[in-house]
């Protein structure tokens, strides 16, 4: 047993024990980690950051133009975003292109425009603070900017729950 | 082989195996693209694996339900 080979098998084996990466995701309650990240456009030069939108309802909505179900829920998002903003509530989008070239994504919203804040973070960054493990996942965030729902991937039916979230939250001080 | 060689390989393979990570979910951007799918074309598949269990007269294969005839 004590032969070398042996050894070196139960090394391989330990290492390949005690070598499982831990995944660790955000929650509900947690609170949000803090970004601040230039606009999608690269005209656009000032950075958002997550402190802008303290006080609102907060829909943080990690996307790439490559994924399918992204581009189904943006047209979506828009709407929803519009029809309350536009009743004066304290509700906000901001979304979060990862395109590693900033023009895939520039492309797809000259076809879909949107009226929210479309930052850029190519380097990855932020969805690797906020432990993003598919595409898309959005976190709607409180007033006080603390994550209430964590929504991973989006079929169109997502919409309506997502609405009665915000709503929910919006009544809350 | 010497004790001290297959260490030295096994120190090798340790730090080589480290280099292994995960691509994480915002890094697939080119494997995504539809070119890089297993089966490009997924009707094209089904009819394929359709045909493959008839003729194998097998129940189940491939995950379709059916038995040898091919008309189901």
């Amino acid at each position: 047993m004590d032969e070398p080979a042996n050894v070196l098998l139960k090394t391989l084996l330990l290492y390949c024990l005690l070598s499982t990466t831990q995944v660790f995701a955000l929650e509900p309650g947690d609170v949000a980690p803090a970004f601040s990240l230039p606009g999608l456009r690269s005209e656009d030069g000032t950075s958002t950051t997550l402190a802008d939108y303290r006080g609102k309802v907060v829909y943080v909505d990690f996307w790439a133009s490559w994924c399918p179900p992204c581009l189904v829920s943006i047209p979506l998002l828009n709407e929803l975003r519009n029809r309350y903003v536009n009743a004066g509530e304290d509700f906000e989008i901001v979304a979060i292109n990862l395109d590693s070239d900033p023009e895939d994504g520039i492309d797809f919203l000259l076809d879909d425009p949107v009226q929210y804040r479309v930052l850029s973070d190519p380097e990855g960054a932020t969805p690797a603070s906020y432990e993003v493990k598919g595409m898309p996942t959005s976190y709607l965030l409180d007033k006080t900017g603390t994550i209430r729902l964590v929504h991973e991937g989006f079929k169109r039916s997502d919409i309506d729950m997502i609405e009665a979230q915000v709503e929910l939250l919006l009544e809350e001080n | 082989m010497h004790f001290f060689l297959r260490f030295a390989l096994a120190s090798c393979l340790l730090v080589w195996l480290s280099g292994c990570t995960p691509v994480q979910a915002w890094e697939r951007g080119t494997l995504a693209r539809p070119e890089m799918a297993l089966e490009p074309d997924t009707m094209e598949q089904a009819l394929n694996n359709h045909v493959y269990f008839s003729k194998e007269a097998s129940s189940g294969g491939n995950s379709a339900s059916g038995g040898g005839c091919g008309c189901n």
